[in-house]
């Protein structure tokens, strides 16, 4: 667990450079933000690819989306790569409505969203959460 | 079942159509009653003198508590200490009666002293106490002192814990004088401060008047509107008072009796009694109207106005050149005159004159307002009335001429006035029925003719009604506000109020400039599909209609029995003009009706739930409708994006109304094949939506950017719901969302 800063703190580990974040069970403008923190620290820390993790999410409101495209952007900028696991089939719908798809891959779980990464920044080793 | 008449002048198997209003009445008098006062505003000659008095009866005989107590105010310029001691009087003896369940002490003439005699003995020191009190402050001498004591005798019967209901009959301060509408109201004032409940009745347009007097005072509480009797009941009446008093009549004769008298049951009381007194069955169009015209030149009728006449204009000068004021202003064209011509005419003060046009406009025999004064010539019995005593006092005909023509003329208006009455019966009602359109979604096959025609042809009503359920072209009704008889806003367009109606609206019920409109509906008279021409010469009467009234949108309306010729369609739809057979107003009819009757009598199939704004509450409403929605066994996937769309829905509330009170009103409608969930806030219109009142909301006009970071609610909202729909409100918004169960 990486971030104490908020009351809520975001799930997160890192597996070399990969750092996987756990979204909570609504995703929605607070939970949003949290991530988008998490996610953006992560990055500052050097992560050259981020695993947002969506196994306990059953809702999700625009807001939330939002931010995610934030996440997005953030990571475009550092050269970093995205990828969304665990979705269930109701949010990928939302995500392929709302065009996030366009911009992020989605994987079917951790390994294969970790499959996804490239070579370079999938070194092993676990960083502990 | 038999009742005892007490008060009553009629039994009460003979006062009929009233049933409702003596419930209301009676009703007040219950502990729990949520309003101590009850103001009956009567239509003249609409009895509600009599409903008091039945209701009095009805309290007597029931034996409960309260205490009934009728006052009646009189026509006389009674003195204000005689009204006051009279009020004082009539409760004590009716308090006494009523302990003593003894009616007939309701109407003997009884001294003080017997009174106190007959006062039970647990009522006897309070009764005395009463007597004594009424007696020194009579012997004080001071006027005002004496009225007060009587007038707080109501406050003192509570006070002593005896709970009392009045009943207060101002039906004869039509034109009451200055002392009088302060007693009235006084006595008001004094019974609402004793907490008594009571009933209080006169006409409608002097009670309010009477009630709040000079200072516009206490809250009157609820009001029974006292309107004409129905047909129905008017002809029930004749039946049943002709029954007792032995006169023969039949079908055609009480029809007639009912239109020529306005369904009146003074009027109809006083004919019955003229044709008993004068033995003569009312079996023919003639028996009528012989007794008829007797009774306008000296009948009841004829003593109805002219009390009223000479109460509004005493001295006989006066009187006669009201008459006259009165006769050419009805005559004329708009049977209206300037307020400054009648002043002319009749040549009294500024204070008379107000006196005279007051009187004749509570009675309603005219309108008057600060402009002009418009005589009501609806009314047959009084234009008849005013017709036969011009010419006899200001013309200065032969009475016996005068009764012949009266008698002529009204026999030769009588097979009008039935066929009238049954053009009336016969007509579709399309004043009644705009304003129920109610921003109601309808077929728009309902209003063309052409493709009604096409496509429903020759089908049964079932088949029709099916595919006009399946109909996907849809008109929004507008919501109505007005709607009146063209003949109330002008004389271009003669034809009865049922069949022609002047509607004001909005469109969408959005209150703004650019969607105010007027429907004009007419319905015209045509044996087979409506020409060209006829339907070419509506046309041009009602946009003249809209031209002379200055109205800016309209929208032209016309039905025609059979509907319309191919012609008569390519007139209508260049004119974008709406036309109907009478089978697709009667479809019509049947959804707009089933549908406010739904919202009138509650929906089984509905939840309402207001939540805070804010702290994730819309995951509540979230869990909600998803109970709702696995009990009308949509899917899994269907139940997420409903979840989804309702969440969408509460945010953008929250996020865009600047809501005064924080709050989200939604409802959940099941019906057959669909869920139905509105979400509405209080406050500001999102600008997004601003404009786009009543307007489907369409994905494509958002943002279809995935990188745009914030607007995409409704975009999401009209992707997950198979119909949405933005409304404005009194004060806010709301969205209405609709899912199929597939």
């Amino acid at each position: 667990m990486t971030d104490t800063t908020g009351e809520n703190p975001v799930q997160a580990r890192c597996i070399g450079d990969t750092a996987i974040i756990y979204a909570s069970d609504y995703l929605n403008k607070l939970s949003g933000e949290r991530i988008e923190r998490e996610c953006k620290r992560q990055l500052d820390l050097g992560c050259r690819a981020l695993v947002i993790n969506f196994r306990d999410t059953e809702l999700v409101n625009s807001i939330g989306v939002s931010i995610l495209m934030g996440v997005i952007d953030a990571s475009e900028k550092n050269h970093a790569q995205v990828i969304f696991s665990d979705v269930n089939g109701h949010t990928a719908n939302l995500f392929e409505m709302l065009g996030l798809t366009r911009h992020v891959s989605v994987a079917k779980d951790e390994t294969e969203a970790l499959s996804l990464i490239a070579p370079q920044t999938n070194t092993a080793g676990s960083t502990g959460s | 079942m038999t009742h005892q008449r007490i008060l009553a002048t009629v039994s009460r198997d003979e006062f009929l159509g009233r049933d409702a209003e003596l419930q209301e009445i009676v009703r007040q008098t219950y502990p729990l009653a949520d309003r101590q006062g009850l103001v009956v505003l009567a239509a003249p000659g609409a009895g509600a003198a009599e409903l008091l008095r039945q209701a009095y009866d009805q309290l007597f005989v029931r034996r409960g508590d309260p205490v009934p107590i009728h006052f009646a105010f009189k026509r006389s310029d009674e003195p204000p200490a005689d009204i006051a001691r009279r009020f004082f009087q009539n409760l004590l003896q009716q308090y006494v009666a009523y302990r003593r369940v003894d009616p007939s002490l309701c109407n003997r003439s009884l001294s003080f002293h017997e009174l106190t005699e007959l006062a039970l003995p647990g009522d006897y020191e309070l009764v005395s106490e009463f007597i004594e009190g009424f007696e020194r402050e009579r012997a004080g001498g001071d006027a005002a002192d004496f009225v007060r004591f009587c007038l707080n005798a109501p406050h003192r019967l509570a006070a002593a814990g005896r709970r009392v209901f009045h009943l207060i009959d101002c039906t004869q301060l039509a034109t009451p004088s200055k002392d009088e509408s302060m007693l009235a109201h006084e006595i008001a004032a004094a019974i609402s401060r004793s907490h008594s409940p009571f009933a209080m009745a006169g006409l409608r347009r002097r009670m309010v008047d009477l009630i709040h007097g000079p200072n516009d005072g206490h809250d009157a509480g609820d009001i029974i509107r006292l309107e004409r009797l129905s047909d129905d009941d008017a002809r029930r009446l004749i039946e049943v008072s002709a029954r007792r008093y032995q006169i023969e009549t039949n079908e055609p004769t009480r029809d007639l009796i009912v239109q020529q008298l306005n369904a009146s049951p003074f009027f109809i009381h006083g004919l019955i009694q003229a044709a008993r007194e004068s033995k003569t069955p009312l079996t023919s169009f003639l028996d009528c109207q012989r007794i008829y015209v007797d009774e306008l030149m000296g009948g009841y009728i004829h003593r109805h106005f002219s009390r009223i006449l000479d109460a509004a204009a005493p001295n006989p000068q006066t009187r006669k050149s009201l008459l006259r004021v009165l006769f050419e202003s009805a005559s004329s064209d708009t049977h209206k005159s300037s307020l400054w011509a009648w002043k002319k005419r009749l040549g009294v003060d500024a204070a008379e004159f107000e006196r005279i046009v007051d009187g004749l406009h509570v009675n309603e025999l005219v309108n008057s307002t600060a402009a002009s004064v418009e005589v009501n010539v609806d009314l047959y019995v009084w234009m008849d009335y005013l017709r036969a005593h011009y010419r006899v006092e200001v013309a200065g005909e032969a009475r016996a001429l005068v009764v012949a023509s009266a008698l002529l003329e009204t026999l030769k208006r009588a097979p009008q006035a039935m066929a009238r009455k049954y053009r009336r019966e016969a007509a579709l009602g399309l004043r009644d029925l705009i304003p129920d359109f109610n921003c109601q979604r309808v077929p728009a096959s309902l209003f063309h003719y052409d493709r009604f025609a096409e496509v429903h042809k020759g089908e049964d009503r079932d088949t029709i009604d099916s595919a006009l359920d399946a109909e996907a072209d849809l008109i929004r009704l507008p919501q109505i506000v007005h709607a009146a008889g063209c003949s109330a806003y002008s004389n271009l367009i003669q034809c009865d109020g049922e069949r022609c109606a002047v509607a004001h609206g909005f469109e969408a019920a959005d209150y703004t400039d650019e969607n105010e409109v007027v429907w004009l509906a007419a319905e015209i008279d045509s044996k087979l599909e409506a020409s060209r021409e006829l339907t070419t010469e509506w046309c041009d009467r009602l946009a003249s209609l809209a031209r002379e009234l200055s109205f800016q949108r309209v929208r032209l309306w016309l039905v025609a029995p059979e509907g319309f010729s191919p012609e008569a369609c390519e007139v209508l739809n260049k004119r974008e003009a709406y036309g109907s057979s009478r089978q697709q107003v009667e479809l019509l009819t049947a959804r707009i009706r089933a549908t406010a009757k739904e919202a009138e009598e509650g929906r089984p199939n509905e939840y309402e739930m207001v939540i805070p704004m804010g702290m994730d509450t819309e995951l509540i409403a979230a869990h909600t409708v998803e109970q709702i929605a696995r009990r009308v066994n949509f899917g899994p996937a269907a139940i997420n994006q409903i979840k989804t769309a309702l969440i969408e829905a509460c945010i953008n509330a929250t996020e865009h109304s600047l809501s005064p009170d924080r709050k989200i009103y939604q409802r959940f409608r099941v019906e057959n094949d669909k869920l139905v969930i509105t979400v509405a806030s209080r406050g500001v219109v999102p600008a997004s939506l601003a404009g786009r009142n009543g307007q489907q909301v369409d994905a494509k006009d958002q943002k279809e950017d995935g990188r745009s970071r914030r607007g995409w609610g409704l975009k999401l909202i009209q992707t997950l719901m198979d119909e949405v729909e933005f409304e404005r409100v009194d004060d806010g918004t709301q969205l209405r969302m609709t899912k199929y169960i597939r």
